[in-house]
């Protein structure tokens, strides 16, 4: 459990970080660390050098304006779980944080690391994608804004070119009808789960007007559920019909916990219990 | 020389300052205080796993496998070695009244999660408690004892704080 020969550069800005990663396209960024160096320890990745950018004050900020919260790059999750603004107008997400690992890694670990990383079982990447977020990349050739559902293609693949890096994720600011509904079914406190779900409701006249349903820990990347969102929109919850549907929009790639029949399982029921959750 | 496998850092460790010492790129913190003779920093998974190894950087817990040597240049670190004050001490003496060890190996990383939750000054009920300390594993108590243990550490700690 020792990691591979590398080395290590502090950058200073933004700027100097990209300069350094186009200069070296093995190198890779650090942030937190939390994912990247279990995965060094255990030799599952070899880069030539780590940029350490957890020192950059730009990527430390969060903040409010008229349409978005911003959340920097290497703010941690602890420090986002401690945050006003989060706790009054994004307080889902300090539900969401309790689940990802235990107080010593939230210490260190960052929400751009989480959401840059594309862990298909982590709950951030999940959370970005129902919330419509908007990812911040800038490069050598300037600033760009992807949104996430644009963001994830395939396993731990992600739109982050080369030289680009991750600076800050912007979230919706939620309207007074939109609701943010949370559940993960899991083996052991803090460890990834079986089957995960994030909901984005609207609701009109006391009924679901529209619903963005997205599973996490069921395939390569995160999972919108569109047309189990429509009929549940028409016809509400039924077990198999449900089930049913899910099995037609989810990999369900099986893991080590579960197999594909379980995560179907597990999908369908966490569909019930967010719904449960919705108290409409 | 310092070139980027090979980094120049200075931080404080237990009160101790160290200057401009040479840390490996690739050492993670935890191999790193131990080759400094403070064995008390537990090695067990070294993939941020089990939580034996868990140190205090700029008054937060975090894993000591997890960090390199060379991310803490600066930082103001504290390790089982360094939990003696009169607070830490008397939370030794809960642990030792409770049974809340037996081998030992836990009990460092497990000390130094304690620290962190009193230094938070509220509250916790046992099923906080339990969470509080989901991070780290202990083989042996089956952690009741431990709960135990901490329970009453932060009950004479608020008191303590109440009494001014």
């Amino acid at each position: 459990m020792k990691s591979p020969d590398f080395g290590y550069y502090e950058a200073s800005s933004i700027e100097d970080a990209i300069k350094f990663k186009s200069a070296d396209d093995e190198s890779v960024f650090l942030a937190g660390g939390q994912s990247l160096i279990p995965a060094l320890n255990m030799r599952l990745s070899t880069p030539s050098c780590l940029i350490d950018i957890s020192k950059i004050n730009e990527l430390k900020n969060i903040s409010i304006d008229d349409h978005f919260i911003s959340i920097g790059a290497s703010v941690t999750h602890s420090e986002v779980l401690q945050n006003k603004i989060i706790l009054e107008y994004l307080p889902t997400l300090t539900n969401v944080l309790k689940m990802v690992a235990h107080p010593a890694i939230r210490n260190k670990g960052t929400h751009g690391g989480s959401i840059a990383y594309g862990d298909p079982a982590a709950e951030l990447p999940a959370f970005a994608v129902a919330l419509n977020a908007e990812i911040t990349l800038v490069g050598l050739k300037g600033t760009r804004t992807v949104s996430a559902n644009d963001f994830y293609y395939g396993l731990f693949e992600t739109e982050i070119k080369d030289d680009e890096i991750l600076t800050n994720i912007k979230y919706p600011l939620l309207k007074s009808n939109q609701k943010i509904i949370f559940d993960e079914i899991y083996r052991r406190h803090g460890d990834y789960a079986m089957a995960g779900l994030i909901a984005n409701i609207e609701i009109l006249h006391s009924k679901i007007d529209n619903l963005k349903l997205v599973f996490f820990a069921t395939g390569i990347k995160p999972e919108v559920a569109i047309k189990t969102s429509n009929f549940i929109i028409k016809d509400g919850y039924n077990y198999s019909k449900i089930k049913d549907i899910l099995k037609t929009e989810l990999d369900l790639d099986a893991d080590l916990n579960s197999s594909s029949e379980m995560k179907l399982h597990l999908a369908t029921i966490l569909t019930k219990r967010i719904l449960k959750l919705l108290e409409i | 020389m310092q070139d980027n496998k090979n980094i120049k850092i200075s931080f404080t460790v237990n009160n101790e300052i160290f200057d401009n010492v040479m840390v490996s790129s690739r050492q993670h913190l935890g191999d790193y205080l131990r080759s400094l003779g403070l064995t008390g920093t537990h090695l067990g998974c070294e993939q941020g796993a089990c939580g034996a190894c868990t140190v205090e950087v700029d008054g937060k817990a975090v894993r000591s496998c997890l960090i390199l040597s060379s991310q803490v240049n600066g930082s103001v670190i504290r390790t089982i070695e360094g939990l003696d004050d009169p607070l830490m001490e008397k939370v030794k003496e809960t642990f030792l009244k409770h049974n809340a060890l037996q081998c030992g190996f836990c009990s460092p990383g497990m000390l130094i999660t304690t620290k962190e939750i009193l230094n938070q000054k509220k509250h916790f009920n046992r099923e906080e408690i339990r969470s509080e300390i989901s991070g780290n594993y202990c083989r042996c108590t089956g952690y009741q004892s431990i709960v135990d243990a901490i329970e009453e550490s932060i009950t004479t700690n608020m008191k303590e704080i109440n009494n001014g």
